[in-house]
């Protein structure tokens, strides 16, 4: 049975693109049938992020609208086998989403996927309302500041109320927490709140905490999922994010100051 | 140098200030139809009809000639006192001056909150009782009061409009309780507590601890500047005695 989840977060800039290209890319390398869709309307960045921009051909509002093919829009990953994506159209609103064009859609996906995962546009508009309507599991990704846990908060509550688990009255969706941008330093510094604070906070089961890393950036530039960066924090954090959500007990990593070792101050192991 | 010499004897000075004030927005131009959900209003919460200032909001009405004089009866009838009105044609404008009230030009769409949402179930309420459909009638000790179990999170409301809410879980910054009766909320309280919204004096708010962006006990209010920082954090009672809140931690 194929499940559907929303990546979400209500503020923009805490990492929901990057989260949902890692996360798929990590549950397709793990041999799971995964499609990742951007409900970014008029924003297109997953492609970016996972390197495909230049053989976007039809997009999502396409499909929608019935000028092209589900199969037509759905890029094949270069890197790995079992995933695919659904980019948005830059050149049109998100009013071009429909409900029940965006039901027909998961519906077919569910047929050939096993994880279709829904890249939600920032906001609590249109877009994001629709990104997560039909989720089975919502990731809440949040970065440790004040702002940004305020609106997880708000996020949180829309589905809680706004889904159709919540409008049918079924199982609720299940909601992970994912904390990005951690920098267990500035939090020792009292520059960020600590994951303990967050965690009180919105009170939902953490799935994972991505390190602040160089990586990430680097990731998004190059247009290479940072999962496949098995080196770096952030690859590590991901991959152990992705065993979470597919059942596995990980323990947590990266949520304490690293003391250098005296090795890696004297050879100058800086890569993050 | 001349403005300090004269600031002995000024007779007054102009200031700006942000006063709350309650926009009454129209949705029929009928006195008769306003007269009779005026009527129902001020039985249901006596406190709120005291000389209150109000501004007419004429923007969702379609008319350009409106029979403001008679609105503006109906509202001294029932103790409102209009100040003002936003929004209309030409015509509303020249008769709001002629009744020597204020003429606001009319705000963007979306701005303005409805006060209603006071008095209607919140959106939250459905989910709440259908995913626990069976913990009101099992825990609540009378019809009237109200529990609620979790979170209520930014941007949610949660009400007992006839009774005392008991929320079971935090109230997190954003986040809106209000009852007629007291609140208690066994968890951190970092929202906005309304208690006694149709008026009791007598309504509390209990918290296991106070973080709270406002409390109000029957339209007094205090901020979370207002309160003693030494209070913050603890579990504490707010109680209406001799005309102001008094906070004080719960031993």
């Amino acid at each position: 049975m194929a499940k559907i989840i929303v990546v979400t977060s209500g503020k923009g800039g805490v990492g929901k693109t990057t989260s949902a290209a890692a996360i798929s890319t990590g549950l397709a390398l793990r041999g799971k049938k995964t499609v990742v869709i951007d409900f970014d309307v008029g924003l297109r960045n997953l492609d970016l992020i996972m390197g495909c921009e230049r053989r976007v051909v039809y997009d999502l509002v396409n499909v929608i609208q019935g000028e092209a093919g589900l199969n037509q829009a759905l890029i094949r990953d270069k890197r790995v086998e079992n995933l695919h994506i659904l980019p948005a159209s830059q050149t049109r609103d998100k009013d071009a989403l429909t409900q029940e064009g965006v039901a027909e859609i998961l519906e077919k996906l569910k047929e050939e996927f096993d994880f279709i995962i829904c890249d939600s546009p920032a906001g609590i508009e249109r877009g994001a309302q629709l990104a997560m309507y039909f989720a089975d599991e919502a990731i809440v990704v949040t970065n440790p500041e004040v702002s940004s846990v305020r609106d997880s908060d708000r996020i949180l509550g829309l589905l809680a109320s706004k889904t159709r688990r919540a409008e049918q009255g079924g199982d609720p969706i299940k909601e992970h927490l994912l904390v990005t941008r951690y920098n267990p330093e500035r939090v020792t510094t009292g520059d960020m709140l600590t994951l303990e604070d967050i965690r009180e906070i919105l009170s939902v089961h953490l799935l994972g905490l991505i390190p602040e890393s160089e990586a990430v950036l680097r990731a998004s530039n190059q247009g290479v999922p940072v999962t496949h960066d098995a080196s770096s924090d952030a690859g590590q954090a991901y991959s152990d994010t992705v065993s979470r959500l597919l059942g596995e007990e990980i323990p947590l990593r990266f949520h304490e100051v690293q003391r250098k070792s005296l090795l890696s101050r004297m050879f100058g192991g800086n890569r993050r | 140098m001349s403005l300090n010499a004269d600031s002995a004897n000024v007779a007054f000075t102009f200031k700006g200030g942000m006063l709350p004030m309650t926009v009454m927005e129209l949705s029929s131009a009928d006195p008769e139809h306003i007269r009779r959900q005026l009527a129902g209003k001020l039985s249901q919460s006596p406190a709120f009809f005291q000389h209150t200032p109000v501004v007419l909001s004429v923007e969702k009405l379609d008319e350009p000639h409106l029979a403001l004089e008679r609105i503006c009866a109906v509202c001294r009838d029932h103790k409102l006192l209009p100040v003002a009105v936003r929004g209309g044609s030409e015509p509303v404008r020249q008769s709001a001056w002629a009744l020597g009230l204020g003429w606001f030009a009319p705000v963007e769409e979306g701005r303005a909150r409805s006060l209603e949402s006071v008095s209607r179930t919140p959106e939250v309420a459905p989910v709440a009782s259908s995913t626990q459909p069976d913990v009101e009638s099992l825990e609540a000790p009378n019809a009237a009061t109200r529990l609620f179990r979790g979170t209520v999170r930014s941007g949610q409301q949660v009400s007992a409009s006839d009774g005392d809410l008991i929320v079971i879980g935090a109230v997190n910054a954003g986040a809106e309780v209000l009852a007629a009766g007291s609140i208690h909320v066994y968890g951190a309280l970092r929202g906005r507590a309304l208690a006694g919204i149709h008026g009791n004096t007598q309504a509390g708010i209990y918290c296991r601890e106070l973080e709270a962006e406002l409390i109000s006990v029957a339209g007094n209010y205090k901020r979370l500047e207002d309160i003693d920082s030494q209070l913050l954090g603890c579990a504490t009672e707010v109680h209406f005695i001799k005309e102001q809140l008094e906070i004080k931690p719960l031993s």
